[in-house]
């Protein structure tokens, strides 16, 4: 597979605080890439070196396979609190916006057209940004960041504040952008967000603790669980596992899903009915930084 | 180019929407206006009464039309420089909220982003001043009207001038500066501080001799005096044609500052201009020096 962003050794310190360090990995052409981490892991951080914002102190950036100052037209930047100009409209801050990607005249309005369609904005592009609610806001600074077309496109916490059918309504644009080829990297709060996602990096403290795709994770950092249904408690102490045991079901917590299988042969007068559920991302998360994260706050 | 108009018009368009921005940089103009309507305007119609011999017959219209012009020097003196400065905040406020991020993150060029900021500061300067300057006129012409037309032309001129004199330096100064709170500091500081060193609320002519001297170092002391000669060129004229004695209309010139001393030497007005112009070059040259410089040490 083809990488659009390869990323080595990179380090930023800001005087004392090291926000990141030495952090490396690449990100598929194409896929939906999640950074996740508690408040002040360095995810902004990283992102602001990513779009050229700030320079490395070690390390390598590669985006389309140059430095990022070089294919700014081709990524696009939905910043963790937003940046356009409230006074301004929607309208108007796209058209500036736009014309510094040289996107002005009918390119403009044809863009704004298909824009305003997908994030359906109509009723929006004509009031000032400051005045716009929360989800609003958000549409508006996607348009942005989609407006010249890029490959690439990073979303800092993009959901953060959101309700959920907003956020859902952003999740299925970025998902049919996704089929069009459009490479995503996210930073979330939110588990779910990042299970649909092709890979996974899990920094704290600025260093990459976990990786892998969800489901690596979850088997390599969760337990799998077993309920089961019917059964009598003795029956199930005697299998010498990990239990919980409740009057009408009973959960049991086996290492990954072949030991629950091999499990389940050998006792099949015991596994009549039951389910297995693998570990979810919030254990994962859980398991690898000691934290838990709901809902944008990490406890 | 196109691009650099889109940045200009932005800026040009946040000024006079963020209303904050817009009647700050009114605060010491309307200062001004408000210290001429109970009592500035008294004090300099006594003094140029008192200035003319008793022997000479005069209509008031002479004492209103002059009070008046010089009422409008230094309304323009100020505006010049207290609107480029509230304007040019903008572009302190872009940093402060990080929208500049968004220029950045785009291929814009940051000379361009950087000049952007110039020409709209003077833009936004050349309008408020314009403006001023033609309600002003009105004013003069309903009290009392000595101009010519070459007065009329040569304070326009100087408006330009004031104007271009108050965008480089602001410049300048809002290179430095990046949040909201040392935003806020210089504006107050302007605000406050400019109508009084320029001379707009007490001729310099009173200052103590050593503030007088100081303030001789200072390209805007020109830039008053300059306006002062202009404004109330025809009004002195007419003192003359009415008999006023050359040394009587000296002391009235003396005591309202068109005549500037450097080091006890009387400073003509092609050579304020010089001064003024020079200033002008000056300042935009260490702008554009700051900003390659500062784009050299991020590299
Ligand atoms: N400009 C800066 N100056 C000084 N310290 C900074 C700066 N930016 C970030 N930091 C510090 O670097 C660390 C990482 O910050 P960063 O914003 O990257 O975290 P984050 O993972 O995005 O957190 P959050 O989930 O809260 O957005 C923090 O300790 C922060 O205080
Ligand atoms: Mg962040």
């Amino acid at each position: 597979m083809e990488k659009i962003i390869e990323i080595e050794n990179l380090s930023k310190s800001f005087g004392e605080v090291k926000a990141v360090k030495n952090i490396s990995f690449s990100v598929e052409k194409g896929s939906l890439f999640s950074f996740l981490g508690v408040n002040g892991a360095g995810k902004s951080t990283t992102i602001s070196m990513l779009c050229g914002l700030l320079t490395p102190d070690f390390g390598t950036i590669n985006v389309c396979g140059q430095s990022s100052e070089k294919v700014k037209d081709k990524i696009g930047v939905v910043f963790q609190s937003s940046v356009l100009d409230m006074p301004l409209s929607v309208y108007d801050n796209l058209k500036y916006r736009a014309s510094f990607y040289g996107i002005t005249g009918e390119r403009f309005q044809k863009r704004l057209n298909e824009l305003s369609g997908l994030l359906d904005m109509g009723e929006i592009l004509n009031r000032p940004v400051g005045k716009l609610s929360g989800g609003q806001r958000r549409k508006a600074d996607i348009a942005r960041a989609l407006f010249h077309s890029p490959s690439l496109l990073i979303l800092d916490e993009p959901t953060t504040g959101l309700d959920p059918q907003t956020r859902k309504t952003l999740w299925q644009v970025i998902e049919d952008l996704r089929r069009e080829g459009l490479t995503v990297l996210l930073t979330t709060h939110y588990m779910e967000e990042a299970a649909d996602s092709d890979h996974i990096v899990i920094i704290d403290s600025g260093e990459i603790i976990a990786e892998g795709t969800p489901l690596e994770l979850k088997n390599k950092y969760t337990k799998d669980t077993v309920t089961l249904y019917g059964v009598d408690e003795k029956d199930v102490k005697k299998l010498g596992l990990p239990y919980i045991f409740d009057d009408s079901y009973c959960k049991l917590f086996i290492e990954n899903t072949s030991k629950a299988a091999e499990l389940i042969g050998n006792n099949r007068e015991l596994f009549v009915d039951f389910e297995i559920t693998k570990g979810k991302m919030d254990d994962v998360f859980l398991a690898v930084t000691g934290k838990e994260l709901h809902g944008g706050v990490s406890r | 180019m196109n691009t650099l108009m889109y940045i200009t018009l932005r800026n040009v368009k946040m000024f006079f929407r963020d209303k904050g921005m817009f009647f700050t940089s009114l605060i010491t103009p309307l200062i001004l206006l408000v210290l001429y309507a109970t009592f500035l305007s008294n004090v300099y119609r006594d003094a140029f009464t008192s200035g003319i011999p008793d022997f000479i017959k005069f209509d008031e219209k002479l004492i209103n039309g002059t009070v008046a012009s010089q009422l409008l020097s230094s309304l323009l003196a100020v505006s010049c420089i207290t609107v480029a400065f509230c304007s040019n905040l903008l572009s302190v406020q872009d940093k402060a909220n990080k929208t500049v991020n968004d220029m950045l993150i785009s291929p814009l060029k940051s000379s361009k982003l950087a000049l952007g900021y110039y020409i709209a500061t003077f833009f936004i300067t050349v309008i408020v001043c314009l403006v001023t300057t033609a309600v002003g006129f009105i004013y003069v012409y309903s009290v009392g009207w000595y101009l010519s037309f070459s007065d009329v032309l040569l304070i326009l001129a100087d408006v330009l001038l004031l104007s271009l004199l108050g965008a480089s330096l602001s410049s300048v100064v809002s290179f430095f500066l990046s949040t909201q709170g040392q935003m806020s500091a210089v504006s107050a500081i302007i605000s406050a501080g400019y109508g009084f060193i320029c001379g707009a609320y007490m001729p310099m002519s009173q200052f103590p001799e050593g503030l007088r001297d100081a303030l001789s170092f200072l390209p805007f002391t020109y830039g008053t005096s300059l306006l002062r000669n202009h404004c109330m060129n025809g009004a002195f004229e007419e003192m003359k044609n009415i008999g006023v004695p050359n040394e009587a209309v000296a002391s009235l010139k003396d005591s309202v500052d068109c005549n500037i001393y450097f080091a006890d030497t009387a400073v003509g007005t092609d050579v304020m201009l010089f001064v003024l112009i020079a200033s002008v070059v000056v300042f935009t040259v260490i702008y554009v020096l700051l900003n390659v410089f500062s784009k050299k040490i991020k590299k």
